[in-house]
């Protein structure tokens, strides 16, 4: 751009798609997007400053129309004028439309302008002085009338730099100023209640704090030596320690553009510099990354306008940094193998789904290359959804020997390709995994249960183990079998019968699984509890000397059974079972358990007493024995029993037990003496002196309950008799009713009246409102009938024979049981059928018995 | 979004210890297995929940290289809190740490609650500093210790938590003069009545002389 050489350019601007220039001669050059210029003189003397709105086409320029008179100031700059330009708009002769013209004097003593700025609203101008004053103009900037100055704050340094916070939302206008050592928040609120922060007490030079973009969140960058600073209305924030002297910085879209002066030799770039050169820096700051960097003599400004970085140098000269298109830039950072840059910048970018998902193969792919396989899968696991599963099945396919197989089929299985990752599973023989996807994904619990049984011993084993309870769950009868045959004599299903090897002369080698390691399966499995028993049946079928667990869960599931068994029958046939394995000698159940067990589902016949006072009969502990029929007698009194015949069968002297065991018998009354005496008779050690006072004593027992019992009978002889003679009385004589007074109300009888035989006399009247029946007496009826009613219960219950047998065997004296029963009829069918025909035949009189008490 | 307050942190410790991990797995809940050299100082905020009261951790992310110790240095001015990290598995972490904290004392308000912590629990196999060491630490400074991993995220809540709920404690005790933001406590826009950056302003007096 030849026509750049001759302008002896002061001041630079761009943006709405032009380039502009001032120069010391007051001119303004404008240069199209087809590097067409176009001039004009704005100011008498000279160009210092220039800014150009974003949203408007509006030009604001600093620049000096003359010199004033007054020779203090000196020749350059002073007397500041700033024009206002309305770009859209050409006046009379033929230059943009300057609408305003202001002095830009803080005060009354004129000084340099350092930098302006104006807020996109046009309500806003600010002007820096290079005495650290801030002219804020408010109103709208395009028009002299509507705008009021005022000075914002008078610092102690070169203000370097102001910025206003555009996009915000809310109303406050905010303001950002750097001077040479503070940074300055200003909250621009109406009628000048105005909030100052002081940010930071480092400031920056002129030319090095801009304003970045929504990328970045609108902060204020500020360049320091030693770092680059944002900062927010609030406070800093964060910093990048990007060192070297700066000399500009500029923002432009989502790049941190730096020029500075020298580089340490540290830094990325090691070029020897030669004075007059600086290094151009372009940051990506969200990708974190240094899109260019390179040298330039001399930079004097950057601009940014269609779509590329200009830097103007020293001589004059444009150099224009193209920002290259998305798929170049990703392009060259895949020659770099720089993926995951790549990756978040084509997302930052907005880069297509598709593409992204190509940058995640690539970087997949590279990863694979390098045999990081695992890094590689992992890529293409996020490709997972629109890259066709296949490619990566192929690629692992080509060359499954340095790949691993589980991440291939991790992949397949993540992308919802089941059959693939089936297929790999089942080729690779990686069973966990063809089982993890049949059950998990496919839910195909037969086939997978095929599969455990064609597995050989080990691998079936573990996979039951791992998949058992899912595969109960769903298929319990295939698991069943298969787990029967896995814990007998197992065989992969799909080999021969007769293996090879076995052919070869080789001892079978039986496999069989421990049948233990397998019940947690049925656990948590209410259902399939008779398959649980149906497995351990079998188990102890077929091999007796099965573990202890077996036999204990086996009697834990029958008495299950049986409690919760409603059918009677049922039930017995349960109980039968359970006792069948308990007193098998073969079954190895641990006692203890088994016993606690039968306590907890309240399993009678199964609380083995007999088995624990056996147990310790077997290890000749006579302690132990009295203290476990102690214990248990209470339930089992026949323990006491057996402990007598124990020791009574015992060789040695021990009647101490033996008078021990007897007082407890004694206590309660457990055996006749008769038996006593038999079975201690059987010891040729247990002598009389050991029975003596036990002899002694149940005679006396016996004697005093013979005279007890004789002198009860003869009391009932007596009363019987007397009701003999009573009824006698009542069937042979008259009876004479003398009674004066109705038992009802009490009053002197008279006629018509009515007599019973106990004695009873009513008036008629009283009787017939009084009496529920004719035929029988109403002051004797509730006793009368309280024996009806018992002799009907009586004859009722005579058929219950379960309760009989049950209180016979309950009974301690089963005699006085069935006494009883004899009392209430049990065996005299007649009794109260004799009884009703003679009520009937008896009219108002009153049945018996006889009314004794009346 | 309001806050109750707003307290400043700030990370520290050794390159490499797992600083910016842990900061991105409490405000981000990922964990990044190759992270970038911190080149600075990065920040990240999240709000949390103490005592019922909303509070915003505004946390500073300091770079851990020596090169970088000056201009870090600057940003324990006017942080609340301090997270002194290092790495379970390199002892020489640990060895530094004397360094750190009176780098962090020297330059921080006097009130800073500094949180010890051990990170990176998830490679127990490869520990190089004991637990108890740790706790010595801790002990021995008036710290507060955890254990935590970024990759798991075990206990990195509970480090940035427990550090707030003390300096809350530290508040409700008058501790904090919580008008002096040097302290790096701010109080939330609806709890102040006042703003401090109103009375050096110039017409900050006026309209409320009304009402009062």
């Amino acid at each position: 751009m030849s026509f750049l050489q001759s302008i002896d350019i002061s001041a630079t601007a761009s943006g709405r798609g032009q380039l502009i220039f001032g120069d010391h001669d007051g001119n303004l050059h404008f240069i199209d997007r087809d590097l067409q210029m176009s001039s004009f003189k704005a100011y008498i003397l000279r160009v210092t400053h220039l800014y150009q709105l974003k949203q408007h086409n509006i030009l604001i320029t600093v620049g000096n129309d003359y010199t004033p008179k007054n020779p203090r100031d000196d020749d350059e700059g002073i007397n500041p004028l700033i024009k206002v330009w309305n770009l859209d708009k050409i006046d009379r002769s033929g230059q943009p439309l300057c609408s305003r013209i202001v002095r830009a004097v803080p005060g009354n003593r004129p000084t340099k302008v350092t930098c302006i700025n104006a807020h996109e609203n046009l309500n806003y101008m600010a002007v820096g002085f290079e005495n650290g004053c801030i002219l804020l103009f408010k109103g709208d900037i395009t028009k002299e009338r509507h705008s009021k100055s005022r000075i914002l704050y008078e610092s102690a340094y070169m203000i370097t730099g102001i910025e206003f916070k555009t996009h915000t939302s809310g109303k406050p206008v905010i303001m950002f100023v750097s001077t040479l050592k503070e940074v300055i928040c200003f909250n621009l609120l109406p009628k000048d209640r105005d909030v100052k922060t002081v940010l930071d007490q480092h400031g920056c030079p002129v030319h090095c704090s801009v304003m970045s973009d929504i990328s970045q969140d609108n902060q204020f960058v500020i360049g320091r030596q030693d770092a680059v600073y944002f900062y927010q209305p609030d406070g800093r924030g964060p910093c990048l320690a990007f060192e070297g002297d700066k000399l500009r910085i500029h923002w432009y879209r989502g790049y941190l553009v730096l020029v500075s002066k020298e580089v340490k030799p540290s830094s990325l770039i090691g070029n020897v510099q030669s004075p007059g050169v600086h290094i151009i820096t372009v940051y990506d700051i969200q990708n974190k990354l240094i899109a260019y960097s390179g040298p330039l003599p001399e930079v004097t400004d950057v601009l940014c306008d269609w779509g590329g970085l200009y830097v103007l140098t020293g001589d004059n000269r444009l150099h224009l940094l193209q920002e290259k298109d998305t798929q170049t830039k990703l392009e060259i950072l895949f020659k770099k193998n720089l993926y995951h840059l790549a990756i978040s910048l084509a997302q930052s970018q907005q880069y297509d789904q598709d593409g992204i998902i190509d940058i995640f193969r690539q970087y997949g792919d590279h990863l694979y290359g390098k045999g990081d396989h695992d890094g590689a899968i992992q890529q293409y696991i996020k490709t997972i959804g629109k890259l066709e599963a296949s490619y990566v099945i192929r690629k692992t396919e080509g060359r499954d020997v340095d790949f691993d197989v589980q991440t291939a089929i991790r992949v397949c299985r993540q992308a919802g390709y089941y059959k693939h990752a089936l297929f790999l599973s089942e080729h690779h023989q990686q069973h966990d995994w063809y089982l993890k996807i049949q059950l998990e994904d496919i839910k195909d619990y037969d086939k997978a249960l095929k599969y455990i049984g064609k597995l050989n011993f080990p691998e079936a084993e573990h996979n039951l183990k791992t998949y058992g309870k899912i595969l109960m769950a769903e298929v319990p009868m295939e698991t069943t079998e298969l787990l029967k045959r896995l814990c007998t004599d197992y065989k992969p299903s799909d080999k021969p019968l007769v293996d090879a090897a076995n052919l070869d002369g080789g001892a079978p080698t039986v496999k069989r699984a421990n049948p233990d390691e397998f019940i947690h399966i049925f656990v948590n499995n209410h259902h399939k509890h008779d398959k649980l028993t149906e497995f351990l049946e079998h188990m102890i079928k077929v091999q007796p000397n099965s573990s202890v667990l077996i036999y204990n869960t086996l009697v834990e599931l029958y008495l299950q059974a049986c409690s919760h068994e409603m059918e009677i029958s049922a039930r017995v046939e349960k109980e039968r079972k359970t006792l069948d394995l308990l007193q098998n000698p073969e079954s190895h159940y641990d006692l203890d358990q088994a016993l606690v067990l039968c306590q907890m589902y309240n399993f009678k016949a199964g609380i083995l007493y007999q088995q624990i006072v056996q147990y310790h009969m077997d290890h000749g502990e006579y302690m132990h024995i009295i203290e476990t029929c102690k214990r248990f007698g209470q339930q089992d009194p026949n323990l006491w029993i057996q402990a007598l015949a124990y020791f009574s069968g015992k060789e040695e002297d021990c009647k101490q037990q033996i008078i021990e065991v007897l007082s407890h018998i004694d206590d309660r009354n457990l055996l006749p003496p008769l038996l006593v005496i038999q079975t201690l008779a059987h010891n040729s050690t247990a002598t009389l002196a050991v029975v003596k006072d036990y002899i002694v004593r149940r005679l006396q027992q016996e004697n005093d309950q013979i005279q007890e019992d004789e002198r009860l009978i003869e009391q009932y002889r007596t009363d019987t008799e007397k009701m003999r003679t009573q009824i006698n009385e009542l069937k042979t004589s008259a009876k004479l009713f003398q009674v004066s007074k109705c038992s009802i109300c009490c009053h002197p009888l008279d006629l018509p009246s009515v007599h019973f035989l106990c004695q009873h006399s009513y008036h008629q009247h009283c009787f017939e409102s009084y009496a529920e029946h004719e035929a029988e007496c109403p002051v004797c009826l509730p006793e009368n009938r309280k024996i009806l009613d018992i002799i009907r219960a009586q004859e009722q219950s005579r058929d219950l024979h379960e309760q009989f047998h049950h209180q016979l065997e309950r009974a301690q004296d089963g005699f006085s049981v069935i006494a009883d029963y004899f009392g209430r009829g049990v065996f005299n069918k007649m009794t109260l059928i004799t009884d009703r025909s003679a009520t009937k035949s008896s009219l108002r009189q009153p049945p018996r018995p006889p009314p004794r008490k009346c | 979004m309001s806050y109750a307050y707003l307290f400043k942190y700030i990370i520290i410790g050794d390159t490499g210890v797992g600083k910016s991990c842990l900061l991105l797995q409490f405000t981000d809940k990922r964990f990044q297995p190759v992270h970038d050299l911190t080149i600075g100082v990065e920040f990240g905020a999240r709000m949390i929940t103490i005592d019922g009261k909303q509070i915003k951790l505004q946390i500073w992310d300091t770079a851990g290289q020596e090169s970088f110790r000056s201009i870090t240095r600057s940003y324990y001015r006017g942080a609340a809190g301090a997270l002194l990290v290092y790495d379970i598995t390199r002892r020489d972490t640990f060895n530094h740490l004397t360094t750190w904290l009176e780098d962090a004392r020297q330059h921080s308000s006097s009130n800073m609650v500094i949180m010890l912590i051990g990170n990176k629990s998830d490679l127990e196999a490869r520990r190089d500093v004991k637990k108890e060491e740790g706790e010595a630490f801790a002990r021995e400074h008036g710290l507060i210790f955890m254990e935590t991993s970024a990759k798991t995220a075990a206990n990195v809540e509970e480090a940035f938590i427990n550090t707030a709920k003390e300096i809350y404690q530290k508040i409700q005790d008058g501790v904090f003069d919580i008008n002096n933001e040097a302290n790096g406590i701010k109080i939330g826009p609806q709890h102040s009545l006042t703003n401090p950056g109103m009375s050096s302003s110039s017409g900050g007096g006026n309209q409320s002389s009304g009402c009062c």
